[in-house]
């Protein structure tokens, strides 16, 4: 079967600022729940690698710790903390969506053809989750400036 | 090799999603029991590894985290491209260092909570 590959934008297609212009905030979630997933998957092997130095001794335990130990590690790991809260938040807003609670009730598509499930209540849970994840990088800044 | 039905995956995909979130929570917590930067000094770190309930809370969060992220990866990746041996290269990838990550994840958990440090 002849592959068709000209509608294919890849990673162009994913950071085009003009596609989340035109699809809303709804895009802007897609786009956040990918970049979160590897950010976080990037700094949990980053983890489980910087933990497996309790096994060579205090003295490196204490080196490594330091990294993270600073100003600009402490601002990683609120943006960690922060793409962690949207990444869970916009989760379960996509797992209750897929069990079909919030999607609305499906009816005949007549102009101008608004679809049921992008409606006012996932925007809500879009917006909340944004702020959710904001305030949890305050608190997390918090402790760890204290 | 044997294949998995993608609906069947993503149960896999959110069930995994679910514990960890609820493993996360507590992992946290522990972190919160005393004052944060000492609850990583090397000896607090220790003993925590040293606790067999909390060694095996680690080593199911280590588990549910790999599943879930690799699993996500290779969504990541298939919506990015098609075809039967790009799919069939990131599934066998990504479960790969799924499983490395865990062997070597493992590795730091089973020596430190059996005093191998």
């Amino acid at each position: 079967m002849e592959r068709e590959t000209g509608a294919r934008e890849g990673l162009k297609g994913w950071l085009n600022p003009g596609k989340i212009g035109k699809f809303g905030i709804e895009r802007l979630a897609w786009l956040l729940m990918r970049l979160t997933g590897l950010g976080l998957l990037a700094y949990f092997i980053g983890h489980i690698w910087e933990t497996s130095h309790i096994l060579d001794g205090k003295a490196v335990w204490d080196k490594s710790l330091e990294m993270t130990q600073t100003t600009e590690g402490h601002l990683f790991l609120a943006l960690v903390i922060g793409m962690c809260v949207f990444h869970t938040g916009n989760g379960i807003r996509l797992m209750i969506a897929q069990m079909g609670y919030g999607i609305g009730k499906a009816e005949r598509p007549d102009y101008p053809y608004k679809p049921q499930s992008i409606n006012m209540k996932g925007k809500a849970c879009i917006y909340a989750t944004l702020g959710m994840a904001a305030l949890a990088m305050w608190y997390g800044m918090a402790v760890m400036f204290a | 090799m044997m294949v998995l039905r993608e609906s069947i995956i993503m149960k896999i995909h959110y069930g995994t999603a679910i514990g960890a979130l609820s493993l996360t929570v507590v992992h946290i917590l522990m972190r919160l029991t005393q004052d944060f930067h000492e609850s990583l000094a090397y000896e607090n770190v220790i003993a925590n590894y040293e606790s067999v309930g909390y060694a095996l809370l680690l080593e199911l969060l280590l588990i549910l985290i790999s599943v879930h992220g690799f699993n996500g990866l290779r969504v990541i990746l298939l919506e990015m491209n098609q075809g039967p041996t790009y799919e069939k290269a990131v599934t066998i990838g990504c479960l790969a260092a799924m499983a490395g990550l865990i062997a070597y994840g493992s590795r730091t958990i089973i020596m430190t909570s059996m005093g191998m440090v």
